[in-house]
């Protein structure tokens, strides 16, 4: 007789029959080839063999007794069966195991610095090292766990797992979507509630700059990508126009107040200037419809106070220039503090600052300049203490007749960008007039203008629904991109097999895609309770609170991703696209096959699929690690710690500005999901911002979608300095790590005004 | 009051930012990057700007 059984952790428990004759019955009755009866039979059999192998003296371990049912299964014939408890076990031991590596990094995130873990430093933008960026830690490594032991197919998993593929931001795989162009101007429009209370709609500019904030926070708890706005010019142009109404009616009675030495006019002049819009069907705007509005406010103003005409004049001149003036400063201070704002606001359970994204640049009415203008200045200017701002990304779109030559409008903005960008590194520049954006594109219609999500996120086009192919209230759904020099490496230089495999996997990641999709689409209003809630989601509008948003996420983008195509021509025929013409032939090839086969998968399903080129320099090291355990270190493919982002040239290989440009430019018009080109400039640029307009109007003319210009920025937080610092900073002397003298930084304080003051030392 | 405030002498152990741009974003400090994107942003070169760099 058996007395006791070892558990898997060691513990000796007391043997008991029936548990065994239960596992056993269902497993039976899974494959209806037996009853109790029968379970009752094998157990007993079970007990008998466990005891000829001597486990009366010796207590068996739990796999022993599992090992002798699934011997007696196959001895009387339930074959079905004992496959089904093969199956069932191994099941058990893969969650059993991922259990335990579970533990294993809620251990190391609780344990090990951030600056020691890899793992923790995965995303930049949250600190690893703080209480409630462990908890996401925790969370992103439980949901991990649970999503690939039930949500995926074993081959999706394997896939994942292996490094075939990556499934970007896996931990929300069952519970939301990427992004969102968030369009304020419609959000605003009758206020809106985050969830957590109502808003009215603003009436100023600083109120529309604190509410944009606000909109990106609250999206950032509903999706798990970045936030971007497409239209901020637009959109906060009503907000300067409210702002400048106000300030002039406030300035036109204080100068009224002052010449006939009277108090409490307000409201008589707000009567005056109500009746005056009532007559010319205009307001009080900011450099239009000056002197049919003035004009009918002069008469007013003689009609029913004793001045002149002349005097009224006057006064109403006064009063635009200084209400234009106050507009000015109060604009300023609303992107002062809407970009300090993105810069200290945290959201996701306070462990991460929104990745906030605003486009702006096409707006050519004085408001949207104004704001333009204002947000640049502001950026360039800096936080606090001279800090460049990490948010939100700045995109500059670029438009021929708009703002890209001499003649333009926004001509002065487009150059004062360019500034702002050679010291500050922002804003990047999407390119209007490439001909893949340009086919959108309809004047006075701002929602065709391509935005990006700053880090490359394009949508425009729209198999759904061909009539909305627009950016606002759209955006990706989920992305997951290929390994392709690893596709390369196992084709062993054979072209035909590469293709073969590569179809294999789209095929694979499309399928994927699509699964999620279905886990996403069957999530309702009240899952989101701001992108839908609200209705900043395309359509969103018409569901009510319980409805599921299948339909509407179809304007939503699916998106295969792949990265290392330097490496992956070097693996299948010698060398890189940057070396050869013929290999930049081979590249494209290669991009416009994946690009094809997600518009026939469009087609072929009505949803939005769409090529991404990758942005993974992090998820670069975990494909390339796996290889090179996998096959070594192979010359210009695995020999170094990361593969090189989507079809860039490598970031090593020596190359002009202008060449770069040229030969990563055809791919931009392949990968409608997104893309981005840069050039590293030396030195300060911020000295030498024709060079860097030089750069950017290349871009323009090469056909670049959306590029941006890298430069060292660097900042001394002691002195202050912003710029190129070596070993030694250029203003104060001191070494990384060295200490200044106090009577040193009062000196340096007497010379630059931007020398930060700490109470310790004052 | 910061470390950095209650020195006499201003500015031990305090580090020069860097600010670098790694997938689209910009990162301020280096400190919180992963093992890939550092050897990435060590490796890059500077592009010239005449035709034949």
């Amino acid at each position: 007789m058996i007395r006791s059984v070892i558990k898997r952790d060691g513990r000796i428990v007391l043997y008991d029959q029936s548990k065994i004759a239960e596992a056993i019955l269902k497993s039976l009755q899974a494959t209806k080839e037996g009853d109790a009866a029968d379970a009752e039979r094998i157990a007993h059999a079970v007990e008998h063999y466990l005891i000829d192998q001597g486990c009366e003296d010796a207590p068996p371990r739990i796999e022993q007794i599992q090992d002798a049912v699934e011997y007696e299964l196959m001895q009387r014939g339930f074959d079905r069966t004992a496959k089904a408890y093969i199956l069932y076990r191994a099941n058990r031991t893969r969650i059993r195991e991922a259990n335990t590596s579970l533990m294993r990094t809620i251990d190391e995130i609780t344990n090990v610095d951030a600056r020691n873990s890899d793992m923790k430093r995965d995303n930049a933008n949250i600190d690893g090292n703080t209480a409630m960026g462990s908890m996401l830690q925790i969370g992103t490594a439980g949901a991990k766990a649970y999503n690939e032991a039930y949500l995926l197919t074993p081959e999706q998993a394997k896939a994942h797992r292996e490094g075939d593929i990556h499934i970007h931001d896996f931990d929300f795989y069952s519970l939301t979507t990427t992004c969102t162009q968030i369009d304020i101007l419609r959000l605003f429009q009758g206020g809106f509630s985050t969830g957590h209370g109502f808003l009215r709609e603003p009436q100023s500019i600083q109120s529309y700059a604190a509410l944009a904030a606000i909109a990106i926070q609250s999206n950032q708890n509903d999706q798990h990508g970045g936030q971007s706005i497409p239209n901020f010019d637009y959109g906060m142009a009503p907000g300067v126009a409210k702002s400048f109404a106000k300030a002039y009616t406030r300035k036109l009675t204080e100068s009224l107040e002052d010449l006939l030495d009277r108090e409490n006019e307000l409201d008589s002049v707000k009567r005056l200037v109500n009746e005056a819009s009532a007559k010319t069907g205009t307001t009080a705007r900011l450099e239009k419809d000056e002197e049919e509005f003035d004009g009918a406010i002069c008469q007013l103003l003689c009609e029913n106070y004793p001045i002149t005409a002349e005097q009224a004049a006057h006064l109403i001149e006064r009063a635009r220039k200084r209400a234009t003036r106050q507009t000015e400063r109060d604009t300023y201070q609303a992107m002062e503090g809407f970009v300090h704002n993105l810069n200290t606001m945290h959201s996701r359970a306070g462990a991460q600052t929104p990745f906030s994204s605003i486009n702006y640049g096409t707006d050519t009415s004085p408001e949207g300049r104004m704001v333009i203008r204002n947000v640049l200045l502001a950026t360039d200017a800096g936080l606090g203490h001279g800090e460049t701002c990490i948010f939100p990304i700045h995109i500059f779109k670029v438009k021929e007749g708009v703002n890209y030559n001499e003649c333009d409008p926004n001509y002065d903005l487009f150059k004062l960008s360019m500034k702002v960008s050679a010291k500050r590194l922002f804003p990047n520049y999407v390119f209007l007039d490439s001909p893949f954006n340009l086919q959108y594109y309809k004047a006075g219609h701002p929602e065709t203008e391509v935005a990006t999500m700053g880090c490359r996120t394009r949508v425009m086009g729209n198999t759904f629904d061909p009539t909305r192919e627009i950016s606002f209230g759209r955006g990706n759904l989920s992305f997951t991109s290929i390994n392709l020099p690893r596709l390369a490496i196992l084709s062993k230089g054979d072209e035909k097999v590469f293709y073969q495999k590569l179809d294999e996997m789209m095929e694979l990641v499309a399928g994927q895609l699509l699964d999620r999709f279905e886990i996403q689409a069957e999530k309702h209003v009240y899952n989101y309770p701001f992108l839908m809630g609200q209705g900043v989601w395309l359509d969103s509008e018409k569901l009510g609170i319980n409805d599921t948003v299948r339909e509407v996420l179809k304007h939503g983008t699916l998106s295969i991703g792949f990265i290392g195509l330097a490496e992956t021509l070097t693996a299948l025929y010698g060398h890189h696209h940057g070396e050869s013409e013929q290999m930049q032939q081979k590249g494209l090839e290669m991009i416009r096959y994946m690009r094809d086969y997600c518009d026939r998968k469009s087609q072929e399903t009505h949803m939005n699929f769409s090529l991404l080129a990758t942005p993974a320099e992090g998820l670069s090291g975990r494909f390339i690690r796996m290889d090179q355990k996998r096959f070594g270190s192979i010359p210009g493919v695995t020999d170094r710690e990361y593969y090189t982002n989507s079809f860039h040239i490598p970031v090593w290989y020596p190359i002009s500005a202008f060449d770069k440009i040229q030969l990563e430019a055809p791919y931009h018009a392949l990968t409608n999901a997104g893309h981005i080109s840069y050039v590293e400039l030396d030195g300060d640029t911020a000295n030498n911002v024709e060079a860097f307009e030089s750069v950017v109007r290349c871009m323009h003319d090469a056909g670049i979608g959306y590029g941006s210009i890298n430069h060292p920025v660097d900042r001394d937080p002691v002195c202050g300095y912003v710029g190129v610092i070596g070993d030694v900073c250029p203003r104060c002397g001191r070494r990384d790590g060295e200490a200044i003298s106090e009577e040193k930084l009062r000196e340096l304080r007497r010379l630059y005004p931007g020398v930060p003051t700490f109470c310790g030392c004052e | 009051m910061s470390a950095m405030q209650r020195q006499s002498i201003v500015g031990k152990d305090v580090s020069f930012e860097r600010i670098r741009r790694i997938t689209g974003y910009l990162v301020g400090t280096m400190d919180k990057w992963n093992n890939a994107k550092k050897a990435e942003e060590r490796d890059r070169v500077k592009h010239g700007l005449s035709k034949n760099a």
